[in-house]
């Protein structure tokens, strides 16, 4: 869900990355290690709400800008799924003042980068620039936030939805396992949920997508009070707040926001599915629903991930991997998004092996770990990579931004992970960790088997599992316009 | 799978159209559009660029023969460190043994004469770092970051697993089992049948640059052969030591001094000969089945030059206009203005012998043919008939040159970047003379040097698609002949 592919950006996606904050170098840090873990920032707001978080480091002449929009996926309805992304590709295509082009003539014509990137609950867009150019950079963001609409054009908008088309078929349909997700995440979550279709959305949706759709959307959600304006570097803060306040200043406030309301899953038990794909060797995904991004539970549950999986000698990699070597390779995660959460187990069976087999293993180490909870050590291994993780990602502008800028969004405080997440991750315990297990992963779990095509007799546990065929079809037709 | 078009769903489709996407939007009356009294047609002047400040490095050559680097930051309590080892794969790998190196790079970490495999992961946890071990094609790695309190015990391990390698065999068992797997799952997509196919029709599997690892090769690979070929590689004769961060030379080379202590003099720099490529033929459009693929792989291309070549900064120059920057040539017409694609490029790979250029791309199904015919012509219009405007040349430059301070924004890409200079044998002041070579290029080199190595009538044109829908249409275009491969690149029966 990237205006184009991203490299290693990508691991933002993982939630066990998003343990490592981002921090910019203070001779604190360095001094005091773990009780220091920190990012300078400076934080305030124009009168037409937009929200700015400031952060300096010299390290190199260079700056990264975010500006990141509180609207995602989830702000979608059924029938219009991936609009929120194909919006993020528009943007792209040129603003009052800003002719098509000029956004990467002024990142990467001069030596930098820009792409933009949709999630579930949020819309970000980014520039790193050599810091000369930091007040091209604020003009180009200003534009297409104040002037989107004055240059929008039917041309460009559809060939940027075929583009999108063909990123759902680069990342989804011609992705081996990659159709899993969705499959899951409809049988998971009740009619009209908006976790219950993908972020990229369905191909029927994004055909029928129109300009008029673009203009509400735009006018609606891309206001400055719903955005926050993130700039690290190596940036004058006095010259570059006198830059923001020309640049954003007179883009008019918008309409208060109405954010989505919606409950948690009810699954009333355990579902059971198989899906065909082109594959030859079959995967097993089990995900329960689980605490959101903000729960005091979210930290507990990032390490039992890790106890669970990542390294060799962990509860499930061990025995399965390395003793049995029943599987190839098996993952654990946490994901928590604004209002929801999932914890996944993914393996992949070595051939001889069956997916119902790799389920009767997961599923009995899992019953021990909520009886006994995790070891001292385990605890102590899963905690260790941390400070480590957090000041790797203190080398990076952008990363920082990202950083800053989100907490901000969804926290009101751009400090939210190194004041208080990392604080909860430090204290978790492994009582905590038993507690989450036991609470979370229970009976109320869709277990999916992705198979080859023909050979639903793989699926674990075939004779009660359901196949289903086209999972997007139902996104579009079960549900009421 | 492709999504199949269903009429019913179309209508409903059509009927929502009018409808808002989110509930709160039928409320919306009027934009937020803004008076202002800024001019914003006035594209912002940027001030003068801040000099290039390229990281200084002291240099010592060790009692067992490897270099140490040595580079300060003491900005973050924070320690890269690397023994870089010239030469790779295509040097070391015996014939038949393919992926043989790679493979002993993961088996260092599976235990040693004092530690068992378990104990090395459940140390470097501890630590809050990994080892990483990997052998290229032309050079290999190994190395870790940490925080700088626990370098000399991370490093400690380090030597353990660089000196005392046990490789049991039930380790290189189990390696070879999940490499099983990987290889089957490579093949069930287009891009790795492409990564797969592009270099064996390029090079044949008679040339290094044109084998990989197959299941016949994976099965033939013993713990003799991995026992042979770490005694004779990871050899401080080839080793350049590069450590960056939050430690100062002294420190570092105590450090080293202390840890590898262990660590038997011996090896040489390799030599980097090539067998000579096979004879270029006509392009030709090398086709491998996929059934039901929603997207074909392009990969297009022919051997290139050597990292060595003169012409080095001219091609760099060319291919960023041509498919490296996101308004590259390639990008803007396939993607942006065509829409056939989520994005497409072209590389050179340079290296020590001769790399491949490859454009290519993953192109919607129905329109391979079309994307075909916009390959061919972006490749031959970039050799004259439209020659480099002044601002694709400018931004071409700008791109390359002004990037370069990223690259030392972090101890592991300072420590990446110090390394590349003595794998790949370049002077101590590549990078303070990097702008001035970039900035000599101009519109009549990047012709030339796209006339010399881009020859749109001697290509492979690899392209791994659903055969039933794409080759008439591709024959249609006339702009070669097509072969049929299966998935290992092996010519099939129509």
């Amino acid at each position: 869900m990237f205006r184009f592919r991203p490299g290693l950006l990508a691991a933002s996606l993982v939630p066990a990355a998003a343990i490592a904050a981002q921090g910019s170098p203070s001779p604190s840090v360095k001094q005091a290690g773990k009780a220091a873990i920190n990012i300078p920032f400076e934080k305030y707001t124009l009168k037409n709400g937009l929200t700015v978080v400031l952060s300096e480091d010299h390290t190199t002449p260079t700056v990264a800008v975010e500006v990141v929009y509180h609207v995602g996926s989830k702000n979608e309805m059924a029938g219009h799924t991936g609009f929120a992304h194909m919006f993020e590709h528009v943007m792209f295509t040129g603003s009052g003042h800003v002719p098509y082009g000029t956004h990467d003539r002024f990142t990467e014509g001069v030596g930098g980068s820009n792409n933009g990137q949709t999630y579930y609950d949020w819309t970000r867009y980014w520039e790193t620039d050599p810091s000369n150019y930091l007040e091209t950079t604020l003009w180009l963001e200003s534009d297409r936030m104040g002037f989107l609409l004055d240059s929008l054009d039917e041309t460009k908008f559809k060939a940027q939805r075929d583009i999108v088309k063909n990123e759902r078929r680069q990342s989804n349909d011609n992705q081996p396992y990659a159709r899993d997700g969705e499959v899951i995440s409809l049988a998971m979550y009740p009619n009209g949920h908006p976790h219950s279709w993908p972020v990229i959305g369905a191909m029927s949706d994004l055909s029928g997508a129109s300009v008029e759709d673009v203009k509400r959307f735009f006018r609606l959600y891309y206001a400055p009070n719903n955005a926050t304006l993130a700039i690290v570097g190596d940036i004058d803060r006095t010259q570059a707040k006198a830059w923001v306040e020309k640049y954003f200043n007179d883009i008019p406030r918008g309409q208060p926001i109405v954010r989505p309301k919606f409950g948690p899953p009810t699954l009333a038990g355990e579902k059971r599915l198989t899906f065909e794909d082109r594959v030859q060797i079959p995967r097993l995904t089990i995900r329960w629903p689980s605490a959101d991004q903000a729960s005091t539970d979210a930290p507990a549950l990032r390490i039992l991930a890790s106890v669970l999986a990542g390294s060799r000698t962990a509860r499930l990699t061990k025995p399965l991997v390395y003793d049995a070597q029943s599987a190839a390779n098996v993952n654990a995660f946490q994901t928590g998004f604004e209002g929801a959460g999932e914890f996944s187990v993914i393996a992949t069976p070595r051939p001889g092996h069956t997916l119902t087999e790799l389920e009767t293993q997961v599923d009995s180490i899992l019953a021990r770990v909520k009886n006994e909870g995790p070891t001292a050590e385990e605890l102590e291994r899963a905690k260790a990579g941390q400070e480590f993780q957090f000041l790797n990602g203190l080398q990076s502008n952008l990363g920082k931004a990202f950083e800053l800028a989100e907490d901000q969004t969804f926290y009101n405080d751009p400090s939210y992970t190194f004041r208080v997440q990392y604080p909860r991750l430090q204290a978790v315990t492994a009582a905590d960790v038993k507690r989450v297990a036991a609470k979370y992963l229970g009976d109320k779990r869709v277990v999916l088997s992705n198979v080859p095509m023909g050979k639903t007799d793989l699926a674990s546990h075939a004779d009660k599992s359901t196949v289903v065929t086209d999972p997007l079809t139902e996104i579009t037709t079960g549900i009421k316009p | 799978m492709t999504r199949i078009f269903h009429p019913v769903v179309a209508a409903l489709a059509s009927l929502t159209l009018v409808a808002p996407i989110s509930a709160q939007q039928k409320a919306v009356q009027s934009g937020n559009t803004s008076k202002s009294t800024l001019d914003r047609t006035k594209i912002p002047t940027a001030a003068k660029a801040a000099d290039l400040r390229v990281p200084s490095w002291t240099k010592a050559t060790l009692a067992d023969g490897a270099e140490l680097v040595v580079s300060e930051k003491h900005d973050l309590p924070l320690v890269s460190f690397s023994i870089n080892f010239v030469g790779g794969a295509a040097q070391y790998e015996p014939p038949g043994k393919t992926g043989l190196g790679s493979i002993v790079g993961q088996m260092l970490t599976e235990g040693t004469t004092h530690r068992t495999g378990d104990q090395i992961s459940n140390d470097l946890q501890l630590l809050g770092t990994g080892i990483g071990a990997g052998v290229g094609s032309e050079s290999g790695r190994v190395g870790f970051t940490s925080t700088a309190d626990k370098f000399e015990k991370t490093l400690a391990i380090l030597g353990d697993v660089l000196e005392n390698p046990s490789f049991p065999q039930e380790a290189l068992d189990r390696l070879k089992g999940r490499l099983n797997v990987q290889l089957l799952q490579n093949r069930d997509r287009t891009t790795g049948i492409a990564g797969v196919v592009f270099p064996k029709v390029l090079y044949t599997t008679d040339h290094p640059y044109g084998v990989s690892l197959t299941p016949e090769t994976l099965a033939s690979i013993t713990r003799d052969d991995v026992a042979s070929f770490y005694k004779s590689y990871f050899q401080p004769g080839r080793a350049i030591i590069t450590v960056v961060g939050d430690t100062t030379p002294a420190a570092a080379k105590a450090a080293v001094d202390r840890e590898l202590a262990g660590w038997a003099s011996g090896g040489s720099m390799p030599k980097f000969t090539y067998p000579a490529v096979p004879a270029s033929k006509p392009t030709t459009i090398y086709l491998v089945d996929k059934p039901g693929a929603a997207q074909s792989t392009f990969a297009i291309g022919a051997p290139g030059p050597a990292r060595d070549t003169p012409d080095y900064y001219a091609i760099r120059v060319m291919n960023e206009m041509l498919g490296v920057l996101f308004q590259s040539r390639l990008n803007h017409n396939i993607r942006e203005v065509k829409g056939y694609s989520y994005g497409v490029f072209s590389n050179f790979a340079f290296g020590k012998g001769p790399g491949a250029f490859r454009a290519g791309g993953d192109i919607v199904t129905a329109k391979s043919d079309s994307a075909l015919i916009e390959f061919m012509k972006e490749l031959r219009d970039i050799r004259g008939p439209r020659p480099p405007t002044d601002d694709e040349l400018k931004q071409a430059k700008a791109s390359l040159v002004q990037s370069l301070p990223e690259n030392f924004a972090s101890v592991n890409g300072i420590n990446a970047s110090i390394g590349q200079l003595y794998v790949q044998g370049l002077p101590q002041d590549y990078y303070q003379q990097f702008a001035r070579a970039v900035n000599a290029v101009t519109a009549d080199d990047v012709v030339r040097v796209a006339k010399t190595y881009i020859d749109p009538d001697h290509l492979a044109i690899v392209i791994v698609g659903d055969r039933t829908k794409i080759e008439a249409p591709l024959a249609a275009t006339n702009i070669a002949p097509i072969v049929h491969l299966d998935v290992n690149g092996n010519v099939v029966d129509r």
